[in-house]
């Protein structure tokens, strides 16, 4: 398993602490919180303090990672410049996973408040990466993005690649970075909007066909050398970092990293270095300096220069406020139905199952039976909505019927536990041996928003037709971190279906408008949602009422 | 086949209000609902995948005609505390198979409905005249005062459904408090069956001028 993971690699020695026993595969995360992890100065907003709470009865087996530690997300442009899907950074005895982070949109589909983006500057070698993965670890922050500035090199014609491959091209020089690029996926990642990072490819110097999705976060950290160097890219920065370290130290690590790891010659690694690199670092590097807010002398050993960015950065986290559902609630009120929306059609049937089920006396077992055939309903009409083609039978009484067939094959269910959960018997029923991917999303009682605790999906689920299913989306915002979690694995917005037996207007409104092809399918619409975030007049508690877990009536 | 209007066209809601009037009903037809049918139809379906897509099919044909039962209008309180402005199905109901392929469509039934009542009608036909005699009938005791749901699922000519109804007209059921269900019928014997008994609403997933007259015995793995 371990040997799956792609390690963080820093120019110094950070990353060597790390135990790959922490290391789980990618599409088994265990996102959870806990006691001891209290210690680090927590932002009330942005970091709810989670560790009093438990998901209730969801069973411990899945709450039991490796050793109980904190776990977080962090997504990351090009962090060990191999792959980029499969990143978990080591840090600190904690693993921080590289892929997912909650979707925290807003009415305009940008991000709720605007992330914190940190740059950092320093030349080559100067442990620019040391310093933005010990402002991660002390941040205590769940999800954040880390963006390489390595990422925006340009493609180089031929000409150029062979002097590159001479050694002869300047990669340290302004011109070889793609600014306008840079400044573009800077912008969208502000705006909380999900952008496409180019791969770059250090033995074609090209960029690769795919491309690395990733996603605003509360908190953005970019690095590179030239990081201050253009105006634009350098107004967009909440704060400013320069990592200054002695110049013997810089080239003594190049020349580990690029003879021991890359596999260079002594002489190529030195011709570059009195040619482009240090010129580089004089003319255009080492001016950018006047531009930071702090300065970080000998990089990622610098405890006190690190717990000064750390506390800064907390406070103003704190002034912007992460507050998501409450907006969620507000916006799109009064906006017409989006076209993603397919509703189940309202026989009377339909209105009498929802009659069954809506009723607060209705016994658990009418809910059961009742709730299990409007899912039934949903979810056949969830399938008549996938592509379909013409295609031609022989029949027993001798002539060709024209019928239908489905062009997808594979299709996978995948619940967002625990209501989705009982979606689940519906859609084996309908179709066979259907692979079902869960994920774990409980909403966090102090703060109401809407945190992922654990995912297991079918590992190619990127070739799967998703039919996501939630019992009842209210303000959409887990809905939407599910979205955002098959995303990440590259399941295409479009052929997710979000299938739900309830759903109310603004969560319609806020998926639809932050993933327009996902499709939206529900069998009935309700208006509105109350304070504590229920569909209004709504089902109440679905899984509760299904699994019987209703807290005695003392309210 | 006495009568059967080759004419294979695409029925929908406009043609089949024309020629039937309220009468019949098709199941609003869907690229689901279409693959179903193709899979039903085609001869090299195995006996497990076409007992599966036909449950399928049934489970929603069944659906569809509970939609056709008479409702009251009711208002509950949700959880929430809200008001929800729903509806209330009447009991007494029971659902009347017609033997063999009429018992495919027992368990639909009661997947939808627990604990309803189901008589049973055999009718056998004439293999020369296509005449159909009632045999055997067996229902609930009150069946007079109930909504019935006679579930037959491949019609041809409609013969034995008339059959069917005049037993129950003589236990006292009235037509229309009848509902034929039905997944493949002829245009030819709904239009027998409607000219029969014009009060009886039926419900069928599709109009062709072929009946796929395998079902049962494929169902049930008889052939």
């Amino acid at each position: 398993m371990a040997g799956k993971v792609n390690k963080f690699e820093t120019p110094s020695s950070a990353s060597s602490d790390s135990d790959s026993e922490l290391a789980l595969e990618i599409s088994e995360q265990v996102f959870i919180d806990d006691e001891d992890y209290s210690r680090a100065p927590a932002s009330p907003t942005t970091v709810p303090n989670v560790r009093s709470y438990r998901p209730p009865s969801t069973g411990s087996n899945i709450l039991k990672s490796p050793r109980g530690r904190r776990v977080r997300t962090t997504s990351m442009s090009q962090p060990n410049k191999k792959t980029t899907a499969e990143s978990i950074l080591h840090a600190d005895r904690r693993t921080i996973y590289t892929a997912g982070r909650p979707p925290w949109y807003n009415c305009t589909g940008g991000q709720e408040v605007e992330p914190f983006l940190i740059g950092i500057c320093g030349a080559s070698a100067s442990g620019k990466t040391t310093v933005a993965a010990k402002i991660i670890e002390s941040l205590n922050i769940p999800w954040v993005t880390i963006v390489s500035m390595d990422s925006f090199y340009k493609v180089l014609n031929e000409k150029q690649h062979h002097a590159a491959m001479r050694n002869e091209y300047n990669f340290d020089h302004p011109d070889a970075f793609d600014m306008e690029l840079l400044e573009s996926v800077l912008q969208r990642l502000k705006e909380g909007k999900k952008v496409e990072v180019p791969i770059y490819n250090y033995v074609t110097h090209s960029r690769e066909h795919r491309t690395k999705t990733m996603y605003g976060a509360n908190v953005i950290i970019f690095e590179g050398i030239l990081a201050f160097y253009n105006a634009q890219v350098l107004s967009k920065l909440d704060m400013r970092v320069f990592v200054d370290t002695d110049a013997d130290i810089r080239l003594a690590r190049r020349l580990r990293r690029d003879i021991v790891q890359r596999g260079r010659d002594l002489e190529g690694v030195l011709k570059q270095y009195m040619t482009h690199v240090k010129p580089a670092y004089q003319n255009y590097i080492a001016p950018c300096m006047a531009h930071a807010d702090i300065i970080v002398p000998r990089g990622g050993e610098n405890k006190v220069a690190i717990s000064l960015i750390v506390q800064h950065v907390h406070k103003q986290l704190q002034l912007r406020g992460f507050k998501v559902r409450e907006k969620l609630a507000i916006a799109h009120v009064g906006q017409p139905v989006p076209d993603s929306l397919y509703v189940l059609k309202d026989t009377p049937q339909v209105q009498g199952l929802h009659t069954f089920i809506r009723n607060k006396d209705t016994p658990r077992d009418e809910f059961i039976f009742y709730s299990k055939r409007l899912m039934r309903l949903v979810i056949e009409f969830a399938l008549s909505l996938l592509p379909y083609s013409e295609h031609q039978v022989d029949t027993p009484q001798g002539f060709t019927y024209t019928g239908r067939k489905c062009d997808v094959e594979k299709i996978c269910g995948v619940s967002i536990l625990r209501a989705g959960e009982t979606m689940e018997q519906a859609v084996c029923d309908v179709c066979k041996d259907i692979r079902i991917g869960k994920i774990l999303i409980q909403t966090n009682q102090q703060t109401d928003e809407p945190e992922l605790y654990y995912l297991r999906l079918p590992k190619d689920i990127k070739d799967y037709r998703v039919v996501l299913m939630d019992a009842t989306v209210a303000t959409g915002a887990a809905a939407m971190m599910a979205v955002r979690v098959l995303l990440d694995h590259d399941v295409p917005e479009e052929h997710i279906s979000l299938v739900s037996l309830l759903m109310a207007e603004i969560g319609v409104h806020s998926i639809a408008y932050a993933f327009p092809r996902v499709k939206i399918i529900t069998s009935a619409l309700d208006p509105e949602i109350n304070e504590k975030f229920y569909v209004l007049p709504g089902i109440g508690n679905f899984g509760d009422r299904y699994f019987g877990t209703e807290p005695s009536d003392e309210e | 086949m006495d009568i059967v209007d080759m004419d294979i066209r695409q029925w929908d809601v406009n043609d089949v209000k024309e020629q039937f009037g309220d009468s019949l009903t098709l199941l609003p037809p869907n690229d689901n609902i279409k693959e179903l049918q193709t899979i039903l139809r085609d001869k090299n379906t195995t006996r497990s995948d076409f007992k599966f897509y036909a449950d399928r099919l049934i489970r929603l044909v069944i659906e569809e005609s509970l939609n056709k039962l008479p409702f009251t209008d009711c208002e509950v309180v949700t959880p929430t505390g809200a008001l929800y402005k729903g509806l209330k199905y009447g009991s007494g109901n029971c659902g009347v198979s017609i033997v063999r392929s009429g018992e495919a469509m027992e368990q639909g039934l009661r997947d939808c409905c627990r604990s309803i009542r189901i008589g049973k009608i055999l009718v056998e036909s004439d293999n020369d005249t296509h005449e159909a005699h009632v045999v055997y009938a067996k229902f609930p005791e009150d069946i007079a005062r109930r909504q019935v749901l006679l579930m037959y699922p491949i019609m041809s000519t409609g013969n034995t459904v008339k059959q069917a109804v005049n037993v129950l007209t003589q236990h006292g059921v009235k037509e229309e408090r009848i509902i034929l269900s039905n997944l493949f019928c002829t245009p030819a014997a709904a239009q027998a069956v409607v000219d029969y008994v014009p009060k009886m609403k039926i419900l069928t997933s599709e109009l062709h001028p072929v009946a796929p007259n395998h079902f049962g015995m494929k169902y049930f793995g008889t052939d």
